[in-house]
């Protein structure tokens, strides 16, 4: 027991021990990730810190969402797509009402990529993105069924000419899919999930270098300058640097460590940049079974936007030294000339490239005996009025005429007035004005259309 | 006489101290020798001080938590994120029942390595073991109300036991569950139980317990003897180290819920495979692994039943003789034998478990 004086000191001791306990108290509840995150948004770009939680409200789910007090600064995703409305979680899932980074994102869909084929249907496709009458409106199960989503040519190629199946007619895909509705031709009913079943180690190796290597929508791309993207629908409409820098102002996405979106922004303006960090970057050797690397570009580390005027830089990285091409092909950009429907599928699962990839130089400039198919927008054209709409760069009003393609889509962006063809630039918005064949002093024969053919005249030199 | 409020309110005077229910739980006097620190270490009063602290953080959660299965867990993260301090009183909520359990479990301990057990307090001792599985009871239905990882073992295996009993069991479960699997019916049931009746009950019981300390003679005490007379401390005394004792727990407590919050994991999702995988809440893992070798009948109730019934015995068995009021009194060596048995049985079924 104590005497009184020591009784004085023991309850003197034990009161700073409990009003220090109060002090770490209201220290580990001002210590949060989340008022760091907005201290450096505020520091970097130079507002008044108005540190405080964020809370928001969307109007499709009524359900407080509390993701941007982290994610302060982070771009709105796009016009189609606010805030406001979705919110966070419609499309990430996630846990919204916490600030624990733990907690919050458990149960996010496709990690950071609500997009990824695995989630794609659950994430864009419902309610939104599939489920139409009109097959052209389910974006979705198009891309699922898309070559760039199956890969379903290049597993059929390799597996013939390995021995694996015993035509070239494909039955697997990088997964499972079936399509009851085939409008095509050459349209499959169902491809089933690729596993590397004949034993032969060529397949094996098949599977780890081009389908685990980066090949289709749904694999995850080389971490390497150029080869920097996201998957499933995103792999496209999120645009990526060539560095894999972010560029936007989410406290919480380190802006030096490569790997990331350049910003949280869909997109259909897509520059040629974004389809090269898959296609032109190399080539897949069926001997080596193996992906080779062009070398023509500096190494990995020093990514080529940083050494070059951006003219030079485009002639350089849009196709390889082997390549052979025509001034529109490296002006222009990719989905420019190609339409959404050979990027996206159609709906039916095809065999292969060859049956996607339809628009030649002759759908833009005819042949020497007849000009472009064309057509005058009517209301009916929705989908070609919506494209125009969701991308700033151009505009497309019922009464217009265009270029339709031997499978009826309509390019929005080729007008032809008063006799004159101009195509305006979907990624960039510049203006192209250009000739048909017909009336000109080509003399290419109707029957020889494929590109090679105009190639030999046409070819720049690089 | 002149009219004086002071004089009108003379009989109420709760601010003196001979007045206090706290003050008058303790006699006048106390034998020094149970009033003695390193005898108890507290372990009674840190018991009702760890139960206090979870009942006022309680009480704060209820302004937040809703029992339902869709909005149980996102109500957690909201008091996690963004309630003031709502983080805080839920860890220290969590912190503080954990520490009720071990500070009742080391108590429980230390009445048998003192022979406490004995009559006149072998009443009492039967009480407490009550408040133990009350406890545990307590524990285990706070468990279930976070609707996390964490809640699924108590939810499923927890209460699939109901249904082992012999011929009760499905009605048991329905009773418990109210339903024929946990769902809102089950989580507002476990928070009826924990929000009133084990609160009820457990409060209830401790008054009980306590007052019962007081009558059945205060805290035991050796025998005087003529070497060793009895020597008698005020009760002022004992007050000042249990109030410094309190603050010094509760800065304790505080700082430790400051410093580790307890963990959210994901919303529980009763249909996902591999409940097998799911650990136990640490105070059932004894159970947990017993029910890796024995039917669930006897590692549900029949072991942790029989585990009840020899410590309920104690009493009969060691009743009086040498020994009362010293620890590992070799007189009393049965008995404290058979505990710590029992203690390390459980102690090596827990490591077992939380090992895997």
């Amino acid at each position: 027991m104590f005497d009184s004086n020591r009784r004085v000191t023991a309850y003197l001791i034990s009161t700073i021990i409990l009003i220090a306990a109060v002090a770490l108290v209201f220290r580990q509840a001002e210590r949060q990730d989340w008022r760091a995150f907005q201290q450096t948004y505020f520091a970097r770009t130079g507002q008044p810190a108005e540190i405080h939680v964020r809370e928001i409200v969307p109007q499709l789910t009524g359900e407080p969402e509390l993701c941007t007090t982290c994610h302060i600064g982070l771009a709105e995703i796009s016009p189609s797509h606010p805030v406001a409305v979705f919110g966070c979680v419609s499309c990430h899932g996630g846990n919204g009402l916490s600030l624990d980074e733990t907690a919050a994102h458990t149960g996010l869909r496709g990690g950071k990529n609500p997009s990824d084929l695995r989630v794609a249907a659950e994430s864009c496709g419902e309610n939104c993105h599939n489920g139409f009458a009109d097959e052209s409106k389910n974006h979705v199960d198009g891309v699922l069924r898309s070559v760039q989503g199956t890969y379903a040519g290049g597993i059929a190629a390799v597996r013939f000419a390995f021995g694996a199946q015993t035509s070239a007619e494909p039955v697997m895909g990088v997964y499972h899919i079936s399509d009851d509705r085939i409008v095509s031709a050459a349209g499959v009913a169902e491809l089933s999930a690729f596993v590397a079943q004949s034993g032969n180690p060529i397949e094996q190796k098949f599977a780890e270098t081009c389908l685990d290597g980066g090949c289709h929508l749904s694999a995850e791309p080389r971490a390497e300058p150029y080869f920097f993207r996201s998957t499933g629908c995103a792999a496209c409409h999120v645009l990526y640097g060539d560095d894999g820098l972010y560029r936007g102002d989410d406290p919480t996405i380190p802006k030096d460590e490569p790997g990331h979106m350049a910003s949280h922004t869909l997109t259909t303006a897509i520059p040629f940049s974004q389809c090269n960090h898959c296609h032109n970057r190399g080539n897949y050797s069926l001997r080596q079974m193996d992906f080779l690397l062009r070398d023509d570009l500096p190494p990995a580390g020093a990514p080529l936007s940083a050494q070059m005027p951006a003219e030079g830089k485009r002639l350089v990285e849009y196709y390889q030294p082997i390549g052979e091409f025509t001034r529109c092909e490296w002006e222009l950009d990719c989905i420019d000339c190609h339409t959404a429907q050979e990027a996206m599928g159609d709906g039916d699962i095809h065999p292969n490239q060859q049956e996607m990839q339809y628009t030649q130089c002759k759908t833009c400039h005819g042949t020497v005996d007849a000009l472009p198919a064309l057509k005058t927008v009517t209301e009916a054209d929705s989908t070609a009025l919506r494209q125009a709409a969701l991308n700033p760069n151009y505009s497309l009003a019922v009464g217009d005429t265009v270029i339709i393609t031997e499978r009826g889509e309509l390019m929005g962006n080729i007008k032809f007035s008063d006799g004159h063809f101009v195509l305006t630039g979907k990624a960039d918005g510049k203006i192209y004005p250009f000739n048909p064949v017909m009336g000109s002093g080509c003399q290419q024969k109707v029957d020889e259309q494929e590109s090679r053919y105009c190639h030999e005249c046409h070819a720049v030199a690089r | 006489m002149k009219y004086s409020l002071k004089r009108r309110f003379s009989g109420v005077r709760l601010w003196r101290k001979n007045k206090s229910v706290l003050y008058n739980l303790h006699p006048p006097t106390i034998p020094a020798d149970g009033a003695r620190f390193t005898y108890t270490f507290g372990l009674g009063g840190l018991t009702l001080l760890a139960t206090l602290i979870t009942i006022l953080t309680g009480v704060l959660l209820t302004f937040y938590f809703v029992p339902t299965t869709e909005r149980a867990y996102p109500s957690l993260t909201l008091i996690n994120s963004v309630v003031n301090f709502g983080g805080f009183v839920r860890s220290l909520h969590y912190w503080a029942a954990q520490l009720t359990v071990i500070f009742a479990a080391l108590h429980l301990a230390r009445i048998v390595f003192t022979g406490a057990y004995r009559p006149p307090r072998d009443f009492n001792w039967a009480l407490g073991l009550g408040l133990f599985v009350l406890l545990l009871l307590w524990d285990f239905t706070g468990y279930t109300l976070r609707w996390d990882e964490g809640s699924i073992w108590a939810l499923l295996v927890g209460t699939n036991l109901l249904k082992v009993i012999p011929r009760y069991g499905d009605a048991l479960y329905r009773l418990v569950v109210g339903d024929t699997a946990p769902g809102d019916a089950a989580l507002l049931r476990f928070y009826a139980w924990h929000v009133v009746g084990l609160t009820v009950a457990t409060v209830g019981g401790i008054g009980y317990h306590l007052w019962r300390v007081r009558v059945d003679g205060g805290i035991s005490h050796p025998h005087p003897t003529r070497a060793r007379p009895k020597t008698l401390v005020s009760r002022d005394a004992l007050f000042s180290t249990e109030i410094i004792a309190a603050i010094i727990a509760t800065a304790a407590m505080m700082a430790l819920a400051a410093i580790a919050p307890p963990a959210l994991g994901r919303i529980a999702d009763l249909s996902a495979t591999g409940i097998t995988e799911t650990k136990a809440p640490w105070i059932f893992l004894a159970i947990q692994e017993l029910l890796r070798y024995l039917p669930p009948l006897w590692a549900g109730w029949i072991v942790p039943s029989a585990g009840m019934v020899i410590l309920l015995s104690l009493p009969l068995f060691d009743r009086h003789g040498a020994g009362r009021g010293k620890y590992f009194s070799r007189a009393r060596w049965q008995s404290q034998a058979a505990f710590a048995a029992l203690a390390a049985g459980i102690i090596f079924l827990s490591v077992m478990a939380a090992l895997r």
